[in-house]
């Protein structure tokens, strides 16, 4: 099957606050889609659905062809092929960097604690980190972090990775590497990348589609590759989006 | 005066010349006061800023509020050769007092029913949530109970170290502290009839009874049932919690059932300790103030304690468990937000669970009263 998830129809929101109306996505497998948007407009609340964080208030979300509310056994079984990376990276503080990632192997596979330590021990190699392994999520940097939450992520090579804003709070260097790293696990093993960034250059950099959301209208109200955003646009929100490097450029000179 | 330079009167007309500053705020002001009356009894007043090429916000504020004083009475304010910057300013002003006139009205008689009425109506929504909450640990716990090997001993046993083991000095402490006062205190008044051997059943009761329990799961609460929130609640606004359920973790039996276990297996433990080191401290009352010996007052002990009065507090201890663990836990969980919703959450776990701590100890003693016999009439 080419869609590996589809969202279908979804209004939702937190208790009482509608946030998105009748919204509807495909992404496909092994494309790097990129969910972009003003600040509020809602990106983190469709993440939370397309997660089964949030319960949709009606509207279908689709992993496989299988809705994930499905049963609880279908969520459950989705789950075990995603990995998550959160706006915060979102380690347990009192486990060390290696038992995190040993976390999701822990939950869902029967593998002995000492392969479970080896995998996971590879996962920190894959983000640079082994020689952290021992360390306290809390006593090493916001993107040390980020790449620990991004191995653990990967523990169980996901079909699908999700990460909210990954850039937050990083400098362009770090921010730029995590960039790579993300592009290289989307070509070398095909995983499903769907990311929330504001990130000019992230978005140039990996994004294979992207999607626009808008507050007021509750939902998409773009979709393409980054370039034929920018260039082709009708749209006023989507040119003052792509529009903001040609304003600094014009700014400079 | 300083400011007299720059605010010149004449008649009903009150020239500005330069820049009004923020320094310039206690004269002007006590300017205005002195010379109100002459605004009134003209019934106008005239502001002249043709000379004037701004004010700060602090005087313009002062100045304007005078103005509206002087409108509401009745004095007719006409500005002369204002400049853009101070019409802009007066404009603010007037803005934001719409703001500000709409929190003003506030205060009226029926506002303070209103805000009772949703102070009632939120915390008949916390209780409702908390009752759902409570449904779905039990929910959880009975999964456990008939699955124990899927109960997270580790963390079980780490937990009660820290609400068990650790509360110890200070519950015994307090207990024995306050045993001490209660048996010094009752046996001084009991002895004016010369019935102070009665004193070891009266402090066995209140003790076993009451104080026991209570004072363990305040300590409790204030020790472990924060502690609870504070955890869950950091967990959440690092969205560590959501990471757990998607990594396929139930929460419930991460985060919740451990502690509720952990509880309601040291905190008969503790009740226990309470009673005792309570009782000791009645003993040692007698001894030093009472001229009441040891074996006095143990073998009066003896007549009077019997074992329910144990096991109560013991029944008791299970009920408060539940209760401190289930707000801490559900207090923690409700956090939405930044590091300031957890401090929120620490209190109110605090404070929910001392109440109900409180509300159920009310109403076991009402009903139960006289299971104990000897106590009832
Ligand atoms: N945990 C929550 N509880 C209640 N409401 C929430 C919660 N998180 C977000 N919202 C609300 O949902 C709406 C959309 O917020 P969301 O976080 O999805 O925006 P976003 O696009 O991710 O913004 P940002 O770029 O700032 O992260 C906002 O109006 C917000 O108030
Ligand atoms: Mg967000």
């Amino acid at each position: 099957m080419n869609m590996i998830l589809q969202v279908e129809h979804l209004r939702g929101g937190w208790d009482k606050q509608l946030v998105l109306d009748d919204v509807n996505l495909q992404v496909k497998r092994g494309e790097v889609l990129v969910i972009v948007g003003r600040s509020g407009c809602g990106k983190s609340t469709l993440m939370q659905h397309m997660l089964g964080l949030l319960k949709p208030w009606s509207g279908k979300i689709l992993f496989n062809g299988r809705n994930i509310w499905e049963s609880p056994q279908a969520l459950q079984e989705s789950r075990r092929r995603w990995g998550v990376l959160f706006q915060s990276g979102a380690l347990l503080g009192n486990l060390t960097l290696l038992e995190n990632v040993m976390l999701p192997l822990k939950e869902y596979t029967d593998i002995s604690r000492s392969d479970m330590a080896l995998v996971a021990y590879s996962k920190l190699e894959t983000v640079d980190l082994a020689d952290f392994a021992d360390s306290n999520p809390l006593e090493v940097s916001g993107g040390m972090q980020k790449r620990a939450g991004l191995a653990r992520a990967m523990a169980l090579d996901p079909e699908v990775l999700f990460f909210d804003e990954p850039s937050a709070g990083l400098d362009p260097v770090t921010s730029s590497n995590l960039d790579s790293l993300i592009k290289s696990i989307n070509k070398s093993l095909g995983t499903t990348v769907v990311i929330v960034t504001h990130e000019l250059a992230s978005i140039f950099a990996i994004s294979d589609r992207v999607v626009m959301l808008d507050g007021e209208e509750h939902g998409i109200i773009a979709e393409g590759t980054a370039m034929e955003l920018k260039e082709n646009s009708t749209d006023s929100r989507v040119r003052a989006f792509f529009g903001r490097d040609e304003f600094t450029e014009k700014k400079e000179e | 005066m300083k400011s007299t330079d720059k605010l010149i009167l004449d008649g009903a007309q009150l020239s500005i010349h330069g820049v009004l500053e923020t320094d310039d705020t206690d004269s002007l002001r006590e300017f205005l006061e002195k010379n109100k009356a002459v605004f009134f009894d003209a019934g106008k007043l005239s502001l002249d800023f043709s000379d004037s090429p701004g004010i700060d916000s602090v005087p313009g504020e002062i100045l304007y509020q005078f103005c509206r004083q002087l409108a509401r009475a009745g004095v007719k304010i006409t500005r002369i050769g204002a400049s853009k910057s101070i019409d802009t300013l007066f404009a603010s002003f007037k803005k934001h007092e719409s703001a500000s006139s709409l929190k003003k009205r506030r205060i009226g008689i029926h506002e303070h029913f209103e805000d009772l009425g949703e102070g009632v109506y939120t915390f008949l929504k916390t209780l409702s949530g908390l009752w759902f909450f409570v449904g779905e640990t039990l929910n959880a716990f009975i999964g456990m109970i008939l699955h124990p090997l899927k109960i997270r001993w580790p963390m079980v046993f780490y937990y009660m170290e820290e609400t068990g083991v650790k509360a110890i000095p200070i519950i015994a402490t307090l207990t024995l502290l306050l045993g001490t006062v209660l048996g010094y205190q009752s046996g001084f008044q009991m002895r004016i009839f010369g019935a102070e051997n009665f004193m070891p059943a009266l402090l066995a009761y209140s003790i076993t009874w009451e104080i026991g329990p209570m004072l363990a799961a305040v300590l409790v609460a204030g020790r472990s049932g924060s502690a609870f929130a504070a955890e869950i609640g950091t967990m959440q606004v690092r969205q560590e919690v959501d990471a757990l359920r998607v990594m396929g973790f139930d929460t419930f039996s991460y985060l919740v059932t451990p502690k509720m276990i952990a509880l309601l297996c040291v905190m008969p433990f503790l009740v226990l300790l309470a009673n005792c080191s309570g009782i000791f401290g009645g003993l040692l009352a007698g001894i030093l103030f009472l001229d009441l010996p040891a074996s006095t007052f143990i073998s009066e002990l003896g007549k009077a304690l019997i074992p329910l009065d144990i096991i109560w507090g013991m029944i008791k201890s299970v009920i408060y468990a539940v209760i401190i663990a289930n707000v801490g836990c559900f207090m923690g969980i409700r956090v939405r937000g930044g590091a300031s919703a957890v401090g929120k959450a620490t209190t109110a776990a605090v404070v929910l669970s001392i109440f109900l701590v409180i509300l159920a100890d009310a109403l076991m003693s009402l009903l139960f009263v006289h299971i104990r016999p000897g106590l009832s009439m």
